[in-house]
């Protein structure tokens, strides 16, 4: 790792986890010390489904960085248009082509936050989730309520109907995952889920 | 080579014939250029280039030269200066400005008339809100590099116009990946959201003077690159590991050829000339062949059976009158129909007959239908192009001969040009025929459409008249043969003077 990337992800470890920063539910930590590796995990803002959810990242980076940007993906499964729902990867303009050298993984976990609270539809990552997201907004609230419930710990009662169902399946001897994502992408519809489980 | 465009002014107008004024210059109209330059080689109209192919035609071409890497730098500093001079800015800043108004130098002069504005925020020399970063560069306290996040006085910082400051090693890395990833707008700001990027100058503090440096190689292949690809008149030619560049210079769909290499291609899209079909067509039909070309392969076929007597016949020369060499019969590869047929009536072997009753037919037909129309034209399209091949090796035949005839003191050498002449103009009148197929398989039904077949027809039975008696050259007058090659090329000239527009 060249000597610019590893001395300034130092230096933006010690400030986002510093007292200025606490406030903004946001947390780095080193997974080795290569600085290769980081981890990260923001809280889901409120009034979102994902209010209250732990969404951990997986944060790599690039010997070239800063001049080039980090990658990164949701380690925590996610029902949002502009994430996969099966892999966590992330669209996002300043991870692609808006990246500039002087933003930071502070402003990248900022701009993840920001893109829970504002999803947009119209540049999706996951085309199923941004159909429902147009289609049906108060279905895609509760499946994405219930997955922050099921994957990140976000607080709450969660809504029986879903888990009924997510029951049912996995009874059937289905794992959860493929379980839970086919009955979301049918609109939990069981006969439509278990057509199309995969 | 930033140096290059100062010490040389006399033949500056070498390179702008008519274009000393470009304000009054637009690309638009018609006209010859008034150049008579002699370092850089110009391709003409009307003459015999060195490939030997004739040039008659004013719609198949247009004036182009053949420029070498350091000429086409130098030719673009000029235009930074001209630049430069109107805009009141250095000649690198006014590069930017050129490369995003594609080099029109009349375009910027006309804005910046009619609006007292130059296009300064589109070329990434000014941000939309320009006053607040300002403000940061007065300070004199140590500051903070954005980017490697070191703290540093202010003498070590470097900024853009927009003031965005950051320490010159982080520029230096900055501009080194930039270039090798291959940016294709340029190096921009490393602020965020700023629209800013750097000028020539500017990257040119960051590398040594008066000694190799690896960033500077690389700065000045990606500012080639950009510029030849932004510049209107500019094009890359498309020759295998040829480094020249082709200035067009009022730029038309029309073919060139750059003289280095002798490849030829249209101006506008860089493939082979296609007229008269268009450069969208052209696309369309290339990319199906390529998609189709399992489909269509069953045909490629080198042999087929005599219709009459069913010897099986392979083909080696170009033309498509066939005589059968065990029964006599004659007739057509393409149809093998009676040759007869192919006389000097209406010629119906070129046009695909539609089936008018396809729309009411089940998709599968009308899947079937459109396979067979694909297949017709393409047959046609592929098969022009074999005997273009066939007829090349021919030609060299023909020189043999030539030779042959001359030393047996059968005539001079002037006595069987005409020969080689024919094979030249045959060669023509085929690429022009070969690229009429994919105009009409786009085509609309129409009188239009009908109009420009009955054309094709009328050409292809005088080209394969004049590939027949090439063949059979024995046979025939030098009278009949040149005859026949002007009345191929008069049909040509016809076709491209009714259908080819723009
Ligand atoms: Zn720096
Ligand atoms: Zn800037
Ligand atoms: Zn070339
Ligand atoms: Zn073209
Ligand atoms: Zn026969
Ligand atoms: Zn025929």
């Amino acid at each position: 790792m060249s000597s610019i990337a590893a001395t300034r992800v130092q230096r933006e470890l010690k400030d986002i986890n510093s007292e200025e920063c606490s406030g903004q539910n946001i947390r780095i930590e080193l997974m080795n010390d290569q600085f290769e590796h980081l981890k990260g995990e923001i809280i889901g803002p409120p009034g979102t489904p994902y209010q209250g959810g732990k969404f951990k990242l997986s944060i790599h980076i690039p010997e070239t960085y800063p001049f080039n940007p980090p990658k990164v993906k949701f380690e925590t499964k996610i029902w949002h248009p502009n994430i996969s729902s099966v892999t966590g990867a992330i669209c996002l303009d300043i991870l692609k082509d808006q990246w500039a050298a002087a933003l930071t993984l502070r402003t990248v976990l900022l701009s993840l936050q920001a893109l829970l609270s504002a999803a947009e539809p119209d540049d999706p990552q996951d085309a199923v989730v941004a159909k429902q997201y147009k289609d049906n907004n108060s279905l895609f609230y509760k499946t994405a309520k219930f997955w922050a419930q099921i994957y990140a710990e976000a607080p709450g009662p969660t809504d029986t109907d879903c888990m009924d169902k997510l029951k049912k399946v996995t009874e059937m001897g289905f794992y959860r995952d493929p379980s839970l994502r086919a009955l979301s992408s049918n609109s939990w519809n069981l006969a439509d889920a278990l057509d199309n489980i995969g | 080579c930033s140096d290059d465009y100062e010490d040389d002014e006399e033949d500056i107008n070498n390179y702008y014939n008519n274009n000393e004024d470009d304000f009054a210059d637009s690309e638009e109209e018609d006209g010859d250029s008034t150049s008579n330059n002699n370092d850089i080689k110009t391709s003409n109209n009307n003459d015999i280039n060195q490939s030997g192919i004739i040039m008659t035609s004013k719609l198949e071409h247009f004036s182009s030269k053949t420029m070498t890497v350091s000429e086409t730098n130098e030719f673009l500093w000029k235009d930074c200066d001209k630049a430069s001079v109107v805009l009141s800015i250095t000649p690198a800043m006014s590069r930017l400005v050129l490369q995003a108004s594609k080099w029109k130098l009349a375009v910027i002069k006309t804005r910046l008339y009619k609006t007292n504005k130059p296009n300064f925020l589109e070329s990434g020399l000014q941000n939309a809100t320009n006053s607040k970063s300002i403000e940061k560069v007065k300070s004199s306290r140590p500051k903070v590099c954005g980017v490697c996040l070191e703290t540093l006085h202010r003498s070590k910082l470097l900024a853009l116009n927009c003031g965005h400051q950051f320490c010159d090693g982080c520029w230096k890395q900055h501009m080194v990946f930039a270039v090798k990833d291959g940016m294709s707008q340029g190096i921009p700001c490393m602020e965020p959201e700023c629209t800013l990027l750097c000028h020539p100058d500017f990257v040119k503090q960051f590398y040594p003077v008066n000694q190799d440096s690896p960033l500077e190689t690389a700065y000045k292949t990606h500012l080639f690159r950009i510029s030849v690809s932004s510049h209107y008149q500019l094009r890359f030619c498309p020759g295998v590991d040829c480094t020249s560049v082709i200035y067009g210079e009022k730029p038309k769909p029309r073919k060139v050829q750059c003289l280095t290499c002798k490849t030829a291609f249209c101006f506008e899209c860089g493939t082979p000339p296609h007229i008269p079909t268009n450069c969208e067509t052209i696309k369309k039909w290339l990319t199906k062949c390529a998609d189709d070309s399992e489909t269509a392969n069953y045909i490629s076929a080198n042999t087929k059976d005599c219709p009459k007597c069913h010897i099986c016949i392979e083909k080696n020369g170009g033309c498509n009158h066939i005589k059968c060499s065990k029964c006599s019969h004659n007739f057509c590869w393409m149809c093998l129909g009676d040759w007869k047929n192919h006389g000097n009536s209406y010629y119906e072997c070129s046009r695909y007959k539609e089936n008018p009753r396809i729309a009411s037919k089940n998709s599968q037909t009308q899947a079937r239908e459109a396979l067979k129309k694909y297949l017709f034209y393409f047959q046609r399209w592929e098969n022009h192009d074999r005997s273009l091949h066939l007829e090349a090796q021919a030609r060299s035949r023909i020189q043999t001969q030539i030779e042959e005839k001359v030393n047996s003191n059968q005539g001079t050498w002037i006595d069987w040009q005409y020969l080689l002449r024919a094979g030249e103009l045959l060669a023509q009148c085929r690429y022009t025929l070969q690229y009429t197929y994919p105009l009409v398989y786009y085509a609309e039904t129409g009188p239009e459409k009908a109009l420009f077949e009955y054309q094709q027809a009328q050409l292809e039975v005088e080209i394969e008249g004049l590939a027949w008696k090439l063949e059979h050259a024995g046979e025939y007058q030098r009278g009949d043969i040149e005859n026949q090659m002007d009345v191929a090329e008069k049909r040509r000239q016809t076709l491209l003077a009714r259908f080819v527009t723009v």
